[in-house]
């Protein structure tokens, strides 16, 4: 089998490139893409766990990923809403443009 | 087994740094649509199918489709060639998740005892265990995720709907009532 | 004490949860429907206040405690446990603060009559309550301290309600600020407590909570933690900030004369009976801990005196009705932090509660006043109303006794027990509280000649307030009047915690004869010879000249604040500007990769190098010291989340530092 170590290092760099994608880019809708690629990584981690923890069948990784996939959905329902209601003001999603918070 | 990982590996760090970096929004979903589907290997081959399964009907057949929409109802789907796709300082970001990965997850990693292979060899198809687990230890929690996608599900419709429809909305339904009311 | 953990008690949790679910239920109902959030408030205060007489009759019966603990959470092998209580303290809190908060409601009911948004108030009133009845049954400090929270939220909402004046919305945001400063200290207390002992329930089954015998001993047994204390003293006074802050003390009591731009019943549910009495509550709740060190208590003792004499010379030269009120609960609580410090629970939380019911009818009875003054609250502009508006004046003028101390009201038997015990603790003490009382007298005394006698002075004339409005003002009065005897008859010492009445000393009793017949006769004839009125300056001020000034602008505390904690902030201020400054070293590198990835960088270097960082950065950080905010507000979104993600980065270094993996 594959050593835990190999998972949790995939996982590790997924999030990172999430990181940098929230960080670096400046489109709203690919900083949403990266924060799902970095929920993608969390779930990876808790599915790794729980696989290789000595009692997998309390399923507890798979209820914490389930519960984080439902979580994600609302969160990527509710960012898309805001996306497109900030487009449809602002005509643009370009996060540099948007800078109402300095008021 | 391992050579099997190191495929979907590639796969979905290829998905998902395409999906960073590419300029075409449609063909950064596409990418990240291809990172959810190596994930579900991996999951598949944790001998998570449930969550497998899952993993391929919320992330690839709701969440992708409905960023895949958000896109196409936003205009600037390309993006003029010109424009740059990074943000202001972005050296410095790339610099933050550089020290992330190298300061914090990778020791954490490389200071952890971790196991080689799991515990239990093989674990028994688990549909039904997670369905009588779901219903025993985690009702609150299943209860308030469902309460929070109703939230998510009216926030969004609030948020997205125009201002003018909405309350052109709320006028007529006013109207309406009035109507009965002086019937 | 035969305490056993008995889960019957658990109904008095419901005690709560009435109006904690009520006030959810208002939220979500349409707010125009102002009759049913007003009805779903009151039911549910009733539901409370029955059962909350039923634990007080509970505990006429009971030696001891009644508590009931589960497991809240468990991390590793240490759990946390939550749990309610019930004994004497909370039983009589308990009804007292639901009949007060009854009262209090119906009062509103018609006060807030027409207020656009009545059910909203209603809302936060009932969350108010929860909180306070939450705070009064917790057996876990934990618990209370959240429900310490949730006092402190919505008294921030109820103070800001009219958030549209632009005094409301600051004042509230000082009463947050204020009390969080005092929180603090508590909750390092809090803290401090889980770390000696494990735990943060009060009583247990096991005998291992903090306030009993095993539990003080682990405390006591850290001698010397700081300054002498033991760790049992040190908790305490760390306890006791969080009280100077809720209960308004010296030096945090600047919140709460502000706090009086909320609405008139919101004033009397948080100075009189609710919050300010969280923090004398905490103090009596945790009383063991206070004992167990002999310098804590006399601290209590010596902060209780030094606020009761300043706040009471400060009313002294106030004009606003409610104001004068604000800085008589002030010299109030101090007396009751006296009382507490020298005598015991008994002493302090008698006067807390004769003081609840006789200050929420004077601060109905003001608002009452200001009602049917058309919002008018400057006693220089009122006058004669005794005439004008009769029931609400005699009521309020049986409230003025009661405060005074005259005789057989309710606050002359309190308010001599804490004389008493001081007297046979402490001469200074005794002598301070003892002209704090006098000042009491005569400062009432003047804003009653003010207010009721002599001419009305205002423009459109005053009217009587609706029967709703005066049902509960007379049955404060009542109280206020019999309250006392009842209580001392029924022998409140020992139903509080056990101990026996103490023997009264004739000289005492001559004192507080003399201090309130003699302050209440010396107001009248100085006030009532002295002309009264708007652009007139006060009796007072023609003897004492700058010295009243000096009052009336309260010692200048705020100023001084201003002068002093602001300039710090400003320094601070500074201090971030500079690490911003040193943030913008990006800069720096990014002109050393700038040859390597010059086209990225072109655009940005120019801007960044020349302006930023060269001659213009430097500049700035000369020039401008104070406000960083604007700069690291720029409504740059990357920026922010960077900004966070730095904080992440540097949990996590700091987490693999200090576990040293």
């Amino acid at each position: 089998m594959i050593p835990l170590e190999y998972i949790l290092l995939l996982s590790a760099m997924l999030f990172t490139v999430g990181l940098v994608g929230v960080l670096t880019r400046k489109h709203a809708i690919i900083v949403l893409i990266s924060v799902e690629i970095m929920l993608n990584a969390a779930n990876l981690n808790f599915i790794a766990f729980w696989r290789y923890n000595p009692s997998p069948d309390l399923h507890m990784g798979t209820m914490f990923s389930l519960f984080a996939i439902a979580v994600a959905g609302a969160e990527v329902t509710v960012g898309l809403a805001l996306v497109i209601a900030i487009y449809r003001h602002y005509q643009t999603l370009d996060t540099e443009a948007l800078n109402r918070l300095k008021e | 087994m391992t050579i099997i990982f190191i495929i979907l590996s590639i796969t979905a760090l290829t998905g998902a740094i395409s999906a960073i970096f590419l300029k075409n929004l449609i063909y950064a979903v596409y990418s990240l649509l291809l990172l959810f589907v190596a994930i579900a290997g991996i999951f598949l081959m944790l001998m998570a199918e449930f969550l497998a399964v899952v993993q391929i009907l919320v992330y690839l057949g709701a969440i992708g489709i409905l960023v895949l929409f958000g896109v196409m109802m936003t205009r600037n789907i390309s993006g003029a060639s010109s424009e740059r796709i990074l943000s202001r300082g972005w050296f410095f970001g790339l610099v933050i998740s550089v020290l992330m990965l190298f300061g914090v997850l990778i020791p954490g990693l490389a200071f952890s005892e971790l196991s080689s292979s799991p515990a239990v060899e093989t674990i028994t198809p688990s549909v039904k265990e997670i369905g009588i687990q779901l219903m025993h230890l985690n009702t609150p929690a299943l209860w308030l995720t469902a309460v929070l996608l109703t939230a998510a599900l009216i926030g969004a419709v609030v948020v997205a709907v125009p201002r003018n429809y909405s309350s052109k909305l709320f006028l007529t339904y006013k109207l309406e009532n009035k109507n009965k009311s002086s019937k | 004490m035969a305490a056993v953990s008995q889960s019957e008690i658990l109904w008095i949790a419901l005690i709560p949860l009435l109006p904690l679910v009520a006030s959810l239920v208002i939220a979500l109902i349409n707010p125009k429907s102002k009759g049913l959030g007003v009805s779903i408030a009151m039911i549910a205060m009733l539901g409370s206040l029955v059962l909350s007489f039923k634990a007080f009759y509970m505990t006429w019966h009971l030696d001891g405690a009644l508590f009931f603990n589960f497991e809240w959470l468990r991390a590793g092998s240490q759990s946390v446990e939550l749990g309610v209580l019930l004994n004497s303290l909370t039983g009589s809190m308990l009804a007292m603060v639901t009949f007060v908060g009854l009262l209090i409601f119906i009062f509103a009911g018609s006060y807030m009559d027409h207020d656009e948004r009545k059910t909203r108030f209603f809302c936060y009133l009932c969350l108010f309550a929860s909180g306070m009845l939450g705070l009064l049954i917790a057996n876990s400090i934990l618990l209370l301290f959240m429900c310490w929270e949730i006092v402190g939220l919505a008294s921030y909402l109820l103070i800001g309600f009219w958030f549209h004046k632009p005094e409301a919305a600051k004042a509230a945001q000082k009463a947050f600020i204020a009390t969080r400063v005092g929180d603090i200290g508590f909750l390092i207390g809090i803290l401090l407590v889980f770390k000696y002992t494990g735990t943060f329930v009060f009583y247990s089954s096991n005998g291992l909570g903090i306030l009993q015998d095993i539990g003080l001993t682990m405390l006591t047994s850290h001698t010397n933690v700081i300054l002498g204390l033991n760790a049992a003293g040190l908790v305490a006074l760390l306890f006791f900030v969080g009280a100077i802050g809720k209960s308004g003390q010296l030096p945090l009591h600047i919140w709460l004369p502000d706090a009086m731009e909320g609405p008139t019943p919101v004033s009397a549910l948080i100075h009189a009976a609710t919050m300010v009495a969280a923090g004398v509550f905490l103090v009596a709740r945790t009383y063991p801990l206070f004992a167990a060190d002999p310098i804590t208590l006399s601290v209590v003792a010596w902060f209780g005196a030094a606020t009761a004499l300043f706040a009471a010379i400060i009313a002294l030269a106030q004009y606003d009705i409610k104001r004068i009120l604000a800085f008589s609960t002030v010299s109030q609580l101090g007396l009751m932090m006296v009382g507490l410090g020298t005598g015991g629970v008994a002493t302090g939380m008698f006067h807390l509660l004769t003081h609840a019911f006789f200050k929420a009818l004077l601060f109905l009875g003001a608002g009452s006043i200001i009602h049917g003054c058309h919002d008018e609250q400057d006693i220089r502009k009122m006058g004669g109303l005794l005439k004008y508006m009769p029931t609400s004046s005699v009521c309020y003028l049986f409230g003025t006794l009661a405060l005074c101390a005259f005789p057989f009201t309710a606050g002359f038997f309190s308010k001599d027990a804490i004389l008493l015990t001081a007297w046979s603790k402490s001469q200074p003490i005794f002598w301070i509280s003892a002209s704090a009382s006098f000042l009491t007298a005569v400062y009432m005394t003047r804003q009653c000649v003010y207010v009721f006698l002599g001419k009305y002075r205002g423009r459109k004339s005053p009217h009587e307030s609706s029967l709703q409005m005066t049902v509960p003002l007379m049955i404060l009065a009542v109280i206020s009047l019999v309250g006392g005897y009842v209580a001392t008859s029924f022998h409140v010492n020992h139903y509080l915690d056990g101990s026996d009445h103490a023997e009264h000393l004739q000289i005492v009793v001559i004192i507080s004869y003399c201090i309130s017949l003699g302050g209440i006769f010396l107001g009248y004839v100085f006030y009532k010879r002295g002309k009264l009125g708007e652009g007139l300056p006060d009796p007072l001020e023609l003897l004492i000249g700058p010295i009243y000034r000096v009052m009336e602008n309260r010692f200048y505390v705020d100023e001084v604040y201003n002068g002093t904690i602001y300039k710090v902030w400003d320094g601070l201020g500074c201090f971030a500007q500079l690490i911003d400054e040193i943030l913008n070293l990006k800069k720096l590198i990014t002109v050393g990769i700038v040859r390597f990835f010059a086209k990225f960088f072109a655009e940005t270097t120019d801007e960044k190098f020349i302006n930023g960082l060269a001659f213009d950065g430097v500049c700035h950080v000369v020039q401008e010291s104070a406000p960083i905010a604007t700069r690291m507000q720029n409504g740059f979104f990357s920026g922010y989340l960077r900004t966070v993600s730095i904080g992440v980065l540097l949990l996590g270094i700091i987490m693999w530092v200090s576990f040293g993996s």
